[in-house]
């Protein structure tokens, strides 16, 4: 009757697990998954994220006429034709047409068909109750006009039938090209990659995002190191100050925080007057030049990472035996030996561990960017993560290419899964996971 | 209510911890488990109170299969090492718990909790937090918490290895007393020998995993069925001689040493032997002479306590009364008291 | 304490290397009370004019609709993440599940996992719900970006709180919700007020996901509102004025830090016992 194990699924966990499970896969599982299929579609706003339809226009045609589409083909798509028949007659009917007319139509015409509206108004012409008006000859003229260009189906064999029905004797496989080209949602690709690897402009992104998270990690965990020394050895006031006022730039909303660096940087800014007062260049400098511009974005991400370290060095400083530091003070170490033979080795683990954890959000932080530079001048400061973003979600053209965008981030979501797979092995989280001790 | 483990075996993942256990406890009794650090006393006590879940084997209250059964459904009060007394509900609502969840009407609560409060003589603490009372008058708060149900089993992890060596000694008759009491059936986990022999009715001594023995304190200090048994009980502790089978006589050949077996006659010469011998069996009294060396000598008031050191390096422990005080290097001519003595088999198994 | 070492230069680096944070922030303050002269660095009078958005409308349109709307956004996420976070850590920490493990491991992956990465993919989801452009979408993925961090910090709480407690609880024959409830959510106050504050903080601070998952709805957060202000190409540039409203904007946050410092360190190092 005892099952092997002894664990048995506990059915308050599962109530307790269900609301985060619920929201974790439709905003974390589901975006991976979307993320991955979309990286594979050509979607873009012009698609639509939903199903397409199948319409023929006039670029559709140019480009199959690129394609080698022969061209008697081209002009009859191009080309109304008009075809007497039942539905054309109602048409008329209900656009106001005179009731004997278009008897007469239906009589005399049914049937016939004209590839050209000036054949057809030549024959209605001739007819005995024809409209004196030019105006009214035209309307009834155009209710048997039958054309499929720009004209919307809603599904694939719609359109084919409505090829076949206007091409007389289409060469082989003509109506499934066309059908095909015409449709205007959007469909599975693997462009997107082969476009990323051969753009310029992405392995510009890359060194880009390369310089930006390596120079602004070092910015954080250097100053964060520097910032837990100094205020470990500082008397408690001057190092409680320190200690906020680097915490808050992590507090301070973004919005808020990139409108004090605009006013730091900006023209007429802080910085801006005293330069200039001091006879030293004085520009814009968010946006001015590719230098200073990428400076305010190391610094601007700098200062808000930099007090994750300083928290977590300071913790593992206070860990730190005191009487090893006393004794080395006894033994006569100047404060840099301190620091250099007692300090740091206990640093190492935390060093790794900001290190690693900073990479990753690095690696996908743009919101800073974004607010300030916005990558430019140019694009000069923009990395990866900011210009798949610009991509599929914020394009001043405003197409924005879902997929392209999609592939962008994928490419980013691999690297951050790998990443954070190897941190956590490396720090050894699993071994927190201890069982359940009440087994029933 | 008689309490009854057939046949019990539990694994740790992959690491057999108990192993095919039987152990009856009867009505009203308080049973000690003892056994050294990791044999498996508190695996034994957990799966009493359900919170562990047996392998194999089968758990009867009284006629009750309680094997599957959680602990909600078992009504078993526990008395943990710790107290795990709740920080943030005051003594009365520490104790009113069991009551409350079984939601009992607030005038019962009310007078059970005094009740029982009063029993345990925690009567004027029961306004305070848990972190204001002493390890003392915690341990009483626990015990009070989980009589106050009237549960069919009383079990008590370590009640005591917490607490300084005065009131320890205090709480060890007043856990008694209360027991007796209540009459309640009770199971007590210790590794100290002396509290198990002094509080309970009877003591079951564990080894890694197994029950060695079961019996009342006295049998089983007078009466060991293994060395290990013999060498657990007792303060200070048994000593044992190396020896041979030589002529009915256990035998020592160095030291020309012969302890008459008596009614273990009949053992083939030549045999390896263990010959057990309290503190108390040796000294200046008895019945065969050894010669040796004070190796060591501690007063403990009343009584000192010698450590002979024979001529082949083996040694001797004796009690003796203060008084004729032997000092450290002096040679002696002592007994050993034959007839008190045990003899184990190399195995450890009693002859 | 250590002998203190005389050690100017190394003060001296500090406080040059915290200089612009200083000055931003010094400024922050100072600016809105008073006016400088165009060109000039420090103010030459006092005035309260740049806080009179608080009470005409016409200078930055009504803050307090925004206001409204940042608390009850902030609040509900808060409500969200504290009480899923709750259960769920609880769950992984102390009860017996299917999978344990590969959800706990999927759920540090999370964690450590930059989730800014995965909002194409949200906003393809909220499209597809039918919840792009509304305010419960926006805070339902919020939450959800939030949670591996609360439930990973919850957990940890409850892995605090010893075993025993938890199986007196059950001994006094109370069932595990009940256990839960009466006996181990006390234990992990501390950590729910943490959580919740930090969420609180957290949500009221987001700008990104309104902006982009609610573009053009018809809810304003203070900080599309802030960032609509400080807009360089409206009429209303004026960084006196929007200094003051990103003041009032922030001063919630300030408050809660200040009066909460201590219980907040833990989980602005992320709560890693790295
Ligand atoms: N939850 C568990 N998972 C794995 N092994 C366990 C677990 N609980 C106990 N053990 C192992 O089972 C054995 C018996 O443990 P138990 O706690 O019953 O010992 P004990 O006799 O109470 O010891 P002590 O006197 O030190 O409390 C030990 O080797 C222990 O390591
Ligand atoms: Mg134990």
């Amino acid at each position: 009757m005892r099952t092997s194990s002894p664990y048995r699924a506990n059915l308050l966990g599962l109530a307790f697990m269900t609301p985060a499970m619920v929201l974790l896969l439709g905003f974390f599982f589901l975006p991976v998954v979307l993320t991955s299929v979309f990286a594979f579609t050509n979607m873009s706003t012009a698609t639509g994220i939903s199903g397409g339809s199948y319409v023929v226009t006039g670029n559709l045609l140019r480009s199959l006429t690129d394609e080698g589409l022969d061209a008697k083909t081209i002009k009859a798509l191009r080309q109304s034709s008009y075809i007497i028949d039942q539905a054309g007659l109602e048409k008329a009917r209900t656009a106001g047409v005179d009731a004997k007319f278009i008897t007469e139509i239906g009589e005399r015409l049914k049937d016939r068909s004209f590839t050209s509206s000036s054949a057809f108004e030549r024959e209605l012409k001739t007819l005995p109750s024809r409209p004196t008006r030019v105006r009214d000859l035209k309307i009834a003229a155009s209710a048997f006009e039958q054309s499929v260009l720009n004209v919307r189906y809603a599904s694939r064999g719609e359109m084919e039938a409505a090829l076949s029905h206007m091409l007389e004797n289409p060469p082989q496989g003509a109506v499934e090209q066309i059908a095909t080209a015409s449709y205007t949602g959007w469909t599975w690709t693997t462009e997107n990659f082969k476009n990323l690897v051969i753009a310029p402009d992405t392995w510009r992104i890359v060194g880009n995002t390369v310089f930006y998270v390596v120079l602004t990690l070092a910015f954080n965990v250097l100053v964060g190191l520097f910032l837990a020394i100094t205020t470990f050895y500082l008397p408690s006031a001057g190092s409680g100050f320190f200690s906020i006022l680097w915490l808050l730039p992590r507090i301070t909303p973004v919005v808020l925080y990139a409108v004090m660096w605009k006013w730091f940087t900006w023209e007429d800014g802080f910085v801006f007057n005293i330069a200039q007062d001091l006879g030293l260049p004085a520009f814009n400098y968010m946006k001015g030049s590719v230098a200073s511009a990428w400076t305010v974005v190391i610094l601007v991400n700098g200062f808000v990472g930099a007090s994750f370290g300083m928290i977590l060095f300071s913790g593992a400083l206070k860990a730190i035996p005191v009487q090893q530091l006393w004794a080395s003070e006894v033994d006569g170490a100047s404060r840099w030996q301190q620091i250099r033979y007692i300090i740091l080795p206990h640093m190492r683990w935390p060093i790794l561990f900001v290190t690693s954890y900073q990479t990753l959000s690095l690696l996908s932080s743009y919101e800073q960017i974004w607010l300030t530079t916005n990558g430019g001048p140019g694009s000069t400061t923009t990395v990866w993560a900011l210009e798949a973003f610009k991509t599929a979600l914020n394009n001043y053209t405003g197409n924005l290419q879902y997929g392209l965008g999609a592939a962008m981030a994928l490419i980013l979501v691999a690297v951050g899964l790998v990443l954070s797979i190897v941190y956590l092995r490396l720090f050894r989280f699993d071994e927190m996971m201890s069982k359940p001790k009440i087994e029933f | 209510m008689q309490i009854s483990i057939n046949n019990f075996t539990k694994t740790f993942d992959g690491t057999p911890v108990i192993d095919d256990m039987n152990l009856t406890i009867r009505d009203g009794e308080m049973l000690a488990l003892l056994g050294p650090s990791g044999c498996g006393k508190s695996t034994t006590l957990f799966t009493i109170s359900g919170i562990h879940r047996m392998d194999r084997g089968q758990l009867m209250f009284g006629d009750r299969d309680v094997s599957g059964l959680p602990s909600q459904k078992r009504n078993v009060g526990v008395v943990f090492q710790n107290y795990a007394l709740y920080p943030h509900m005051n003594v009365f609502e520490n104790i009113a718990f069991p009551l409350t969840v079984r939601k009992d009407n607030k005038a019962d609560i009310d007078r059970e909790v005094r009740a029982i409060a009063a029993l345990t003589h925690i009567s004027e603490l029961l306004e305070r937090r848990p972190g204001q009372l002493s390890g003392g008058q915690q341990q009483r708060v626990a015990l009070a918490r989980a009589l106050v149900r009237k549960p069919d089993v009383l079990l008590l992890d370590e009640p005591l290895a917490n607490l300084d060596a005065k009131l320890r000694l205090e709480m060890r008759s007043e856990i008694r007393r209360i027991q007796l009491e209540t009459g309640i059936t009770a199971v007590l986990v210790t590794h100290d020998q002396v509290e198990a022999m002094s509080m309970c009715d009877r003591i079951a001594i564990m080894k890694k995993g197994e029950i060695v023995q079961i019996d009342t304190p006295a049998d089983m200090y007078s009466n060991p069925r293994t060395s290990f048994v013999a060498g657990f009980l007792g303060n200070p502790p048994i000593s044992f001689l190396s020896g041979i089978a030589m002529e009915n006589s256990f035998s020592v050949a160095p030291i020309k040493l012969r302890v008459p077996l008596g009614v273990h006659e009949g053992i083939a010469d030549g045999t390896q032997l263990k010959l057990g011998v309290r503190p108390e069996h040796f000294g200046p009294e008895g019945d065969i002479a050894v010669e040796g060396k004070i190796a060591f000598a501690e007063t403990q008031g009343r009584e000192n306590l010698y450590d002979v050191a024979l001529a082949d390096g083996s040694v001797l422990r004796s009690i003796q009364p203060a008084g004729r005080n032997w000092a450290l290097g002096e040679p002696v001519r002592w007994f050993i008291d034959s007839k008190s003595a045990f003899v184990f088999s190399n195995d450890g198994q009693r002859l | 304490m250590t002998r203190n070492f005389a050690a100017w230069p190394i003060i001296l680096l500090l406080t040059v290397l915290s200089l612009p944070l200083f000055v931003m922030y010094l400024f922050l303050l100072v600016d809105t009370f008073s006016n400088t002269a165009p060109g000039s660095l420090l103010p030459n009078e006092f005035t309260l004019e740049h806080w009179r958005f608080l009470i005409d409308p016409t200078i930055t349109g009504d803050v307090w609709k925004p206001t409204l709307t940042t608390f009850l956004f902030a609040s509900s996420m808060m409500v969200i993440v504290v009480s899923v976070s709750a259960t769920a850590g609880y769950a992984l920490s102390r009860l017996a599940l299917p999978f344990r493990r590969f959800v706990l491991s999927g759920i540090m992956v999370m964690h450590a996992f930059p989730s800014v990465t995965l909002i194409i993919g949200v906003f393809l989801v909220l499209q597809f719900a039918g919840l792009y452009n509304s305010l419960t979408g926006v805070i339902l993925v919020k939450a959800s970006l939030m949670l591996p961090f609360g439930i990973w910090i919850m957990k940890g709480f409850y892995d605090a709180v010893p075993w025993e407690i938890e199986m007196a609880g059950v001994q006094d024959g109370a069932s595990r919700f009940t256990v839960w409830r009466r006996i181990i959510l006390p234990q992990v106050k501390p950590g729910l007020l943490s959580l919740a504050l930090f969420a609180f903080i957290d949500g009221w601070s987001e700008y990104m996901l309104p902006r982009i998952l609610a573009p053009s709805s018809d809810f304003e957060v203070l900080s599309m509102y802030l960032n609509t202000v400080s807009d360089p190409n409206s009429s209303t540039y004026n960084f006196n004025i929007f200094k003051s409203v990103g003041l009032f904007y922030t001063l919630p946050v300030l408050a809660l830090f200040v009066l909460f410092q201590n219980r907040l360190m833990n989980i602005f190092g992320g709560g890693t016992k790295g």
